[in-house]
């Protein structure tokens, strides 16, 4: 089967984003750090249909976050977080690094500060 | 696309501006700051246009690598580089980012440095250079879901990384 994930070449953050911004989307992917689980499984504890949530799966399968097993007749449905591991640390890495670096430039500043003025009063 | 995307980053710090510009152009001051939670080593640092700065990061045995080529270099008030972040060990570039092939190959970076009363205003921008339509699109989406916690998915995210990392 042809994968989905953010290895294609087109952009699928947004997929990803859109996926995410769901909370009975997220619920379901909390459900699945658990273990993998069939569409019966997973629609327990929400109250929906099971075509409901065979509709969030579509959609978290298509931006790559889960997979389903084609061969079991349940199909069950299990993360694939690698990928979205993989994409959030790299995004999280580069939202943070410049407050961050700033944050640590203030340290710097501070200290060539205190030196200055204890080179001036050395003076 | 008419606009290109844009990562800004805006700060004052209570400093003179000779004394913030030789931070970021000193590399045994600029070491000690760039990188958070990282060893930064500075492989080579030539502050002239068409110079290159190579950047190390190390955290452990993990090392991320960074090119940048100074274009613009105005002391005491601009900086203009050309970030490469998709590096190899022997400062080669990639075809793709590791982490995310579309992510833009060059960012064209530039800082800004304005004194007020004594303090100086730090402005730190960057937008894909020569970027593909996807590249584009993938730093557009990065950047319009920077302020809302990528979705709305902070807490299963950091359950999932938790769960990854145990």
């Amino acid at each position: 089967m042809e994968q989905i994930g953010y290895t294609n070449k087109s952009s699928n953050l947004d997929a990803i984003f859109a996926a995410l911004a769901d909370p009975t989307r997220r619920a379901i992917l909390s459900r699945l750090v658990e273990g993998q689980a069939s569409v019966n499984e997973i629609a327990a504890p929400f109250k929906m249909s099971q075509p409901a949530v065979s509709k969030h799966l579509k959609v978290l399968e298509r931006a790559g976050l889960i997979e389903r097993d084609v061969e079991e007749q349940r199909r069950p449905a299990r993360l694939k977080a690698q990928n979205m591991a993989a994409v959030i640390d790299w995004l999280n890495e580069f939202k943070v690094f410049w407050g961050a670096s700033f944050d640590q430039l203030d340290e710097v500043l501070l200290t060539m500060k205190k030196t200055q003025k204890k080179d001036a009063d050395n003076e | 696309m008419n606009e290109l995307p844009e990562y800004k980053l805006e700060r004052i710090f209570d400093a003179p501006r000779e004394m913030v510009w030789r931070a970021w152009t000193d590399p045994d001051l600029l070491n000690r700051w760039y990188g958070p939670g990282a060893e930064t080593i500075i492989h080579k640092f030539e502050l002239k246009p068409g110079g290159s700065w190579l950047n190390e990061m190390k955290w452990g045995e993990k090392s991320n690598y960074q090119k940048v080529i100074f274009q613009e270099v105005t002391q005491p008030e601009k900086l203009v580089w050309h970030h490469y972040s998709s590096i190899d060990s022997d400062w080669n570039e990639l075809d793709d980012n590791p982490m995310m092939p579309d992510w833009p190959r060059v960012l064209l970076t530039t800082v800004i440095f304005k004194e007020i009363s004594g303090k100086t205003n730090v402005c730190l921008t960057q937008v894909p250079m020569n970027a593909t339509d996807a590249e584009l699109a993938c730093f557009a989406d990065a950047m319009a879901n920077m302020d809302h916690g990528w979705g709305g998915g902070y807490a299963v995210i950091d359950e999932i990384l938790a769960e990854l990392k145990a």
